[in-house]
């Protein structure tokens, strides 16, 4: 794409690609331990419930069994499980065991034993009685005077009302939104449902932990935040910090469910009590339950307009759970303001929130974090507006959306749980994505031939448009949604790196990034080798690890590119500026008349002195006897919004409901793509996880708050051949907060497949859908009641 | 008891418990590219090629694979050099956080020993049963025709030997039949 | 999960094969494809009998119909010449659905049947076809009906045998002939909600001389909708015909609700299956579908 760098711009293979396509060792269970010990977790198969009595008698005599641990053996330390920087804006509830259990997968006790088999059989000789309590398993449900407290606890911090169940409120606001609904002509509002989706890492989490020669504990661990996780289980297993070593080897996918610490506090305390290594691995059930999923909300919305389609207040009021812990819980929903309704520019906006407790599984950070849920609502109701008014529903986006220039107040009311700073707009490609987009789908010539034609239109004889052809039971549609995240979070998200030259000219890029698959190494080493002028085989990374990498705040709020990337770019050109002095000296030509390019350094004059990057270094390890090494920091006072504009071309089978995506286009402003093909297949990954947060994921509890489809075989995804054709933009700014321009891909394309589907099935039958997801059956209901409720009837 | 089988070409002799799955034996084995994803059978992490099929080798019993031919990502590259596939996997981005690829590969690769000119909508059945989070499918599909394409020009052959194991008719040979 | 098996037994003869089963009891299961059995690991299990060394694995196609071996895998059937030419190939196709390859590479007709899964995408077919399962034991071979194998729990049938054998008897022939199997999931690779499988002939005149509908996954076990062939059977096909004979099929199946879909949708989804491969086999049987009552 970008032609004036010669390696950022470049679509250049992965630095590890080659040990994962020959499936060398590389993950956290690549790895034989000796004497390595099998640990599981008891689940609680109660939702709600005290433990009256537990004697772990039995369990512990069997043969093989190393530990077994309950309440009554771990200190209680209230924290949070979120990876955070501290002081962590969500509560700090959880406790690494309790004696009261919140809901079904709670961690009742742990065991460590010598194989899988002796620890489930370990798990089965645990005796305990319950007292089972009340559980509040609806959302609503939980704000209902009298409801049963879920965290009746005196310990826990940081809960806006436990009495209530409420784990958090936000209420921000900008203008006055009922003056701008008295100002609107047209005022829409609505309420949606979205549902409890799973990240599905093929990795399930997994974490492996041993005491090693000096006595130091160290975590092998499948996260997203080496550095967070080191400093929340020192605190919960009352450890100094320095006696912690977390290592992250490649993950297995994360989006957002391995920005948690989920398992290395049990596995540690289990390698203590041990004094054994010690493996947790979570099936792919407990994986469903015990782990994270995305908050599920309802959402209610209202949007005024003048009659030309400018928008004049944006309301959003959400009662969103987030299950028994509060992890993520102030964040993810305040996302879901300051992330969607500056989108369009409006004086008057009202966000307000309550985020309860019930005692369901935990929900937690998961990749667009909170903007999934309000696109869905937002851009649904842009789209109704549209047809109300008669309007394209671009037109109405082109007229009210963010412009390059603009400052987003309602963001600085909505920070990381704390005041949040206003944002900035100093690149914007919106029109550019929503102009492209429109093309790539052909998107005027579509939503003239595909009308809204009901099927009773269709047996009146009523006038038919070519392509919904007559008596065929198939609708098309196409639809439209915009939206935007964030990159990084600005004045708190903060990352380092360290550069050191090797005699060969090659460099050590040390960082704490966590590449998660999402190619932030290759993005990182990219960045580098630019700045340093040399190729890319010249950089080896070593990422991930707190004892020789330095600090990051680790993988999320898509601020690996922009803000590790700012700290990698600013040590490259630290040591590029030492080579350049060294240069200098060694070739006796004044600094400013050099250059580094091509793993070299060239004079820029015509006259041709040069030193390779392999004699430079000779030269300072050997002649000047000082290793060039540099390191930096880096944050931003802003997050610059990556935005997207994505087309859906839908087909309805009306017989069946089933919905078919034929085509799904994603034009993305991503600033500059550092690695053009790895930004596309970000997108297409986030793609393919927005459909099927639209169309199939859900992760569904009996009366009793146990999850019934834990499996692959009942919670459906989207495989080979289920995905539509997709098209993916990438529309190149300039973000002068951004390495090269760079902001960010790798959430944005969740965010808007959903709304985007839902206006094209509007445009194919006729009826709008504001519960998630939407299931063949949902769609045959809402076209039965659709054609009872029609004036015309055989 | 004692399990004899060939692992990549190479035969060995491994002593199992009688209800040990293959996956589970593998990865004991050092073979730690055959992932465990779902141990269900569904998300196709654990794919290895058992005479030239692809499995769930979270599924099978390592005492049924006695006497077979067994081909793991491991096998793939040959001499220190990596297979087309392997080159287009990297070379189209087809591979993000790399769990699901030993798998596709695999697939991939029992695909174009049968089908050297397969349609895309062949490449995405012979990868419906390799579940990837990552990539949305695009990017592999695209590396799998692109790797077809190397094949064809290199001329090789790519039939797996070990699909030609002499004294197993469990596994009866079979074609798969072009749906276009 | 397997952790206390005992022996894995590889018996080379049915004979061996139906001692051992006798010998273990309770205490041992049979492998043959061994996807089902891994997914129901049961801790009691002491042994493993691998079935698939006695030559149980064959198609073999005949005037007199086609026979399928046990272990036949999804995989061999999808692909087997006979069974692509068998009923319009409806068997191969269904095989073809079950699952990923990499399931469809080891799963065995046999092990679909015996474990009776209501879903399972060959089962309709099979009931479609007549076929009949042949159950070995150490006394004698006993050939009963398909039909009777599900309605019967299973335990009682299979006790002390083994089931080696699926017999499809010879199929009408002629001209006007049509067969068609149709499946819902929620994606290409899911389990079936509903699967239905129909044949039908049609005589010089356009009227349908015999007709068959199986459904599956709407029942304890797969069904044909008799009612609805008997609506069918002797007139002609018209748009209203086939209205009734959905509805009448939508009455005879008594489907769940589970996580996957509910009961209602998977009734009505039995109807517009039902009229989709009565449709399907109107096509290929040449015989329009008339717009009159």
């Amino acid at each position: 794409m970008s032609t004036k760098h010669s390696i950022v711009g470049k679509n250049l293979q992965k630095v590890d690609g080659f040990k994962l396509v020959t499936g060398r060792p590389a993950f956290t269970e690549d790895i034989h331990i000796p004497g390595l010990l099998y640990g599981k977790i008891l689940p609680s198969p109660h939702a709600h419930a005290r433990i009256k009595r537990i004697d772990t008698r039995k369990a512990k005599a069997l043969p093989g069994v190393h530990a077994v641990l309950t309440y009554k053996d771990v200190p209680r330390v209230p924290h949070t499980t979120a990876g955070q920087s501290w002081p962590e804006p969500s509560p700090y509830d959880t406790y690494l065991l309790d004696s009261k259990l919140r809901f079904v997968g709670d961690r009742v006790a742990a065991v460590a034993a010598e194989s899988r088999a002796i620890a489930e059989e370990a798990l089965r000789l645990i005796e305990v009685d319950y007292e089972v309590l009340p559980a509040i398993l609806e959302i609503e449900q939980a704000l209902v005077e009298g409801a049963p407290v879920i965290h009746d606890e005196p310990d826990s911090k940081g809960i806006h009302d436990a009495q209530h169940n409420l784990a958090g409120y936000i209420l921000k606001e900008i203008g006055d939104v009922e003056e701008g609904f008295r100002e609107s002509d047209l005022a829409i509002e609505r309420e949606f449902r979205t549902q409890r989706q799973q990240h599905c890492p093929l990795e399930p989490h997994i974490t492996i932990s041993w005491l090693d020669s000096d006595d130091r504990l160290v975590i092998r661990t499948s996260t997203q935040v080496p550095y967070h996780t080191r400093r929340q289980v020192a605190m919960i297993l009352q450890i100094p910090v320095q006696r912690v070593h977390v290592v992250k080897p490649r993950i297995g996918g994360g989006f957002g469910g391995k920005q948690e610490m989920l398992l290395e506090d049990i596995c540690g305390a289990l390698a203590l009590a041990s004094r054994r290594p010690v493996k947790i691995e979570y099936t792919r059930e407990e994986e469903f339950y015990m782990a994270r999923s995305r908050h599920p909300q309802i959402l209610n919305i209202k949007i005024g307009v003048k009659r030309d389609g400018t928008l004049m207040a944006n309301k959003m009021t959400v009662l969103a759970t987030t299950g028994a812990y509060g992890s993520h819980a102030n964040t993810v929903q305040g996302n879901t303001g300051s992330k969607v309704l500056p989108i369009y520019r409006t004086a008057n906006m009202r966000f307000e929130c309550h985020v309860v407790y019930t005692n369901t599984p935990v929900a937690g950070a998961f990749r667009g974090y909170g903007c999934p849920q309000g696109y869905f609502a937002q851009e649904s109701v842009m789209d109704e507006i549209a047809y109300t008014l008669g309007m394209d529903p671009v037109e109405l986006r082109k007229k009210n959306m963010i412009r390059l220039g603009d400052i987003d107040e309602l963001s600085a009311q909505l920070g990381e749980g704390r005041k949040g700073l206003p944002r900035h707009i100093r690149s914007c490609g919106l029109p550019e994505c929503l102009e492209r987009g429109a093309a790539a789908i052909d998107w005027v010539n579509k939503r003239q031939e595909y009308s809204v034609a009901s099927i009773s239109d269709r047996r009146s004889g009523g006038q038919r448009p070519p392509l919904q052809a007559p008596n065929s039971h198939l609708r098309r549609g196409v639809g439209v949604a915009c939206s935007m995240q964030g990159s990084g979070i600005a004045g708190v998200d903060w990352a380092a790196a360290l550069l050191k030259l090797n005699e060969d000219g090659s460099f050590n890029l040390q960082v704490g990034a966590a590449d998660l698959g999402t190619g932030a190494d290759t993005v990182l080493a990219q960045i580098a080798a630019e700045t340093l002028g040399v190729t890319l085989d010249k950089m080896i990374v070593c990422s991930g690890d707190t004892d020789f990498t330095p600090f990051d705040v680790g993988a999320y709020a898509s601020s690996t590119t922009i803000i590790s990337g700012g700290a990698v770019k600013k040590a490259a050109e630290k040591v590029r500026d030492h080579l350049l002095r060294l240069a200098s000296k060694m070739l006796d030509v004044p600094v400013d008349n050099l250059v580094c390019r091509d793993n070299q350094v060239v004079t820029k004059c015509e006259c041709e002195k040069s030193v390779s990057m392999e004699d430079l270094a000779h030269y300072a390890m050997y002649k000047e006897k000082v290793q060039v090494m540099e390191n930096a920091s880096h944050w931003n006072t802003d997050s610059p919004p990556p935005f997207c504009a994505q087309f859906a071309e839908v087909e309805v089978d009306t017989e069946t409901g089933h919905i078919r995506v034929i085509h799904l286009v994603t034009a993305v402003d991503l600033g500059v793509a550092i690695n053009p093909m790895q930004a596309e297949g970000q997108s297409e990954g986030a793609s393919a996880q927005g459909l099927g947060y639209e169309l199939t994921e859900e992760l569904v509890l009996d009366g009793s708050g146990r999850a019934i489809n834990a499996s692959f075989l009942d919670y459906k995804m989207l495989g080979a051949k289920d995905m539509p054709k997709l098209t993916t933009i990438l529309v190149e700014t300039d973000e002068p907060l951004g390495p090269y321009g760079a902001k960010s891909i790798s959430e944005i394309p969740i965010n808007a497949p959903a709304p985007a589907v839902a206006n094209a099935v509007f445009q194919a039958i006729g009826v709008r859908f504001r519960k998630l997801p939407i299931r063949p059956e949902d769609v045959l209901r809402a076209l039965r009641e659709k054609e009872l409720s029609s004036p015309q009837r055989r | 008891m004692q399990l004899q089988l060939k692992i990549n070409g190479e035969r060995k002799q491994w002593t199992i418990a009688p209800g040990d799955l293959l996956l589970d034996v593998l990865r004991r084995e050092g073979y730690f590219g055959v992932k465990r994803g779902c141990e269900t059978g569904e998300c196709g992490a654990c794919t290895v090629l058992v005479n030239g099929k692809p499995i769930n080798s979270c599924l099978m019993f390592a005492a049924q694979t006695e006497g077979c031919d067994v081909l793991t990502i491991e096998g793939v590259e040959q001499d220190g050099k990596l297979d087309p596939l392997q080159e287009a996997f990297l070379e189209h981005g087809a591979v993000q956080c790399g769990y699901c690829t030993p798998g596709m590969i695999l697939s991939a690769k029992a695909l174009l020993a049968e089908y050297p000119d397969p349609t895309e909508a062949q490449v995405r059945e012979a990868l419906a049963g390799n579940f990837c989070r990552c990539t949305g499918y695009l990017k592999p599909v695209e590396a799998v025709l692109a790797a077809a394409r190397v094949y064809r020009e290199n001329g090789r052959k790519t039939k797996n030997e070990n699909r030609k194991s002499q004294n197993n008719h469990r596994f009866s040979i079979f074609q798969f039949r072009s749906r276009h | 999960m397997f952790d206390h098996i005992e022996c894995y037994y590889r018996p080379t003869t049915l004979r061996e094969a139906l001692l051992l089963l006798r010998k273990v009891g309770k205490r041992g299961r049979i492998v043959a494809g061994a996807t089902d059995l891994v997914l129901q690991a049961d801790r009691s299990t002491r042994f493993l009998i691998d079935i698939t060394h006695l030559g149980l694995d064959y198609v073999r196609g005949s005037s007199r119909g086609c026979v399928i071996g046990a272990t036949t895998t999804m995989g061999a059937l999808e692909h087997s010449l006979a069974v692509r030419t068998l009923a319009g190939g409806i068997l191969a196709k269904a095989a073809s659905t079950c699952g990923s390859i990499q399931n469809r590479n080891m799963a065995t007709v046999g092990g679909n049947v015996a474990n009776a899964s209501p879903a399972a995408d060959t089962a309709a077919v099979l009931l479609l076809l007549d076929a009949k399962v042949v159950l070995a034991s150490s006394r004698s071979k006993r050939k009963i009906a398909l039909a009777d194998f599900y309605s019967v729990p299973h335990q009682t049938v299979l006790k002390g045998s083994l089931l080696v054998e699926i017999a499809i008897p010879a199929l009408p022939r002629g001209g006007r002939l049509g067969w068609s199997f149709q499946k819902l999931g929620r994606t290409e690779t899911d389990i079936s909600l509903v699967n239905a499988a129909a044949g039908m002939q049609a005589d010089a005149r356009g009227r349908i001389k015999w007709v068959r509908l199986a459904l599956g996954a709407v029942g304890p076990t797969p069904l044909r909708a008799r009612n609805a062939e008997a609506l069918l059977v002797g007139n002609i096909l018209s748009e209203d015909l086939l209205m009734r004979a959905g509805d009448a099929v939508m009455k005879e199946v008594s489907p769940i609700s589970d996580s996957r879909a509910s009961a209602e949708y998977r009734r009505e989804m039995s109807g517009v299956l039902a009229k989709r491969a009565l449709r399907e086999c109107a096509a290929q049987a040449g015989v329009p579908v008339g717009s009159g009552a």
